[in-house]
């Protein structure tokens, strides 16, 4: 226990470190880290429960056996994020999946694949009627980003959601620096476009 | 920076005012045009609401079993090899002494391995009749080990009797079934000697 509180207070590079020497706690630590975050940006790019965590445990299996291959001069969560994006993109032109379903999947055959596909709202440490609140309000917004084009998704949800700066979403997404101010921009105005109703 | 046309803010001076960041030069000049603006003040209020909005969208969680699923699919290094692998390079590479003789080891055999290539490819000839030479050599001393081998069975006296035995075909079936029981026994055998044990058995 006193071992992995000692991890959970190291940087993402120490961990890493750890993890190259062998320790499975510090690849238990990434996992721990990143499951959600990484699961959020690919639900919600890909808009499907089940495929997410296939696409989400594809990108720590492969971090995961490449670790070598990760450079410590760069954040592990940029490098991790970059992994995450790219296999959602990758997806979404193979499959297009044009709706959001907060009720579940659209290819979800049955009542019971309807309700293992639904989304679950996690928790930011919200009360009961704050988790509803967000549930009503995050609905719209989730209607509203589903509704972007897949490049302006990954820029907004990276930035807003995520909390990346400018320059990490460029390096994340091989994107210039200008082009990832355009798509936010870009993205902020076609959100609120879809979200005017709620105003009025 | 504002809007080429000067009448508005541009997409960095809401993202300095949206961001708070008071050291940014754009921020100065950016609350000036704010407080005469009602257009820009709107708009900044739109921006703030919907980022507001956006950032207090909650994380999802994948399944209870996600980090097992991965780790059962990832190569964890083995961390004795890596220690083992450590501890030989350091050594190797402790002293200028062990670092020269490493060296010269690695360049003898790469050396003598070029060496070689190169000895082939500019000697088809000689390689090609060495080949011939050890084929012939080796099916010669193959022909007389065969011989050798059947002309001391046949002289054996005992060669009579054991073909006296395989004379009849009832003998020869006979036989044959005897060798077969041995054979299966031996399987049953080796199966109970290989079964793991059963849940309950004593511990030594």
């Amino acid at each position: 226990m006193a071992r992995r509180e000692g991890i959970q207070g190291l940087t993402d590079q120490e961990v890493v470190a750890l993890a190259r020497s062998g320790a499975e706690t510090a690849y238990r630590e990434l996992v721990r880290r990143y499951e959600r975050p990484i699961f959020s940006l690919v639900y919600r790019m890909v808009r499907d429960r089940e495929l997410a965590e296939d696409l989400s445990q594809e990108t720590f299996i492969k971090a995961l056996n490449a670790l070598d291959s990760y450079r410590p001069e760069y954040k592990f969560s940029s490098w991790i994020f970059k992994i995450a994006n790219n296999a959602a993109i990758d997806q979404l032109r193979r499959r297009e999946l044009d709706t959001l379903s907060l009720e579940g999947s659209p290819h979800a055959a049955t009542p019971d694949a309807v309700e293992a596909t639904a989304l679950q709202i996690g928790s930011r440490g919200e009360s009961a009627l704050d988790a509803v609140a967000s549930i009503e309000l995050g609905g719209e917004i989730e209607k509203a980003i589903a509704q972007l084009r897949p490049e302006y998704r990954s820029c907004i949800l990276l930035r807003h959601v995520e909390g990346y700066a400018y320059e990490e979403i460029a390096q994340i997404l091989d994107l210039p620096l200008g082009t990832v101010k355009t798509y936010i921009h870009r993205a902020r105005h076609e959100l609120r476009r879809a979200l005017e109703h709620l105003r009025q | 920076m504002t809007s080429p046309s000067g009448a508005h803010l541009a997409f960095d001076d809401f993202d300095v005012l949206l961001s708070g960041d008071a050291e940014s030069p754009l921020h100065a000049p950016a609350e000036a045009h704010l407080s005469g603006c009602n257009h820009c003040r709107a708009e900044l209020a739109a921006q703030s609401t919907l980022i507001a909005r956006l950032e207090s969208l909650p994380f999802f969680s994948p399944s209870l079993a996600f980090s097992d699923l991965v780790l059962q699919r990832v190569a964890l290094p083995d961390p004795f090899a890596l220690r083992s692998l450590a501890t030989s390079r350091k050594r190797l590479l402790a002293s200028r002494r062990a670092l020269v003789t490493v060296s010269v080891v690695l360049c003898a055999v790469l050396g003598t391995m070029a060496a070689s290539v190169i000895w082939t490819l500019a000697n088809p000839d000689a390689v090609s009749s060495v080949g011939t030479w050890a084929g012939d050599t080796a099916s010669q001393w193959l022909w007389v080990a065969l011989r050798g081998g059947f002309a001391n069975i046949v002289e054996q006296p005992w060669l009579g009797t054991a073909q006296a035995w395989f004379a009849t075909p009832l003998r020869l079936a006979l036989l044959s079934l005897g060798i077969t029981l041995i054979y299966v026994g031996g399987l049953f055998a080796l199966r109970r000697l290989m079964a793991l044990p059963r849940a309950g058995a004593a511990h030594a």
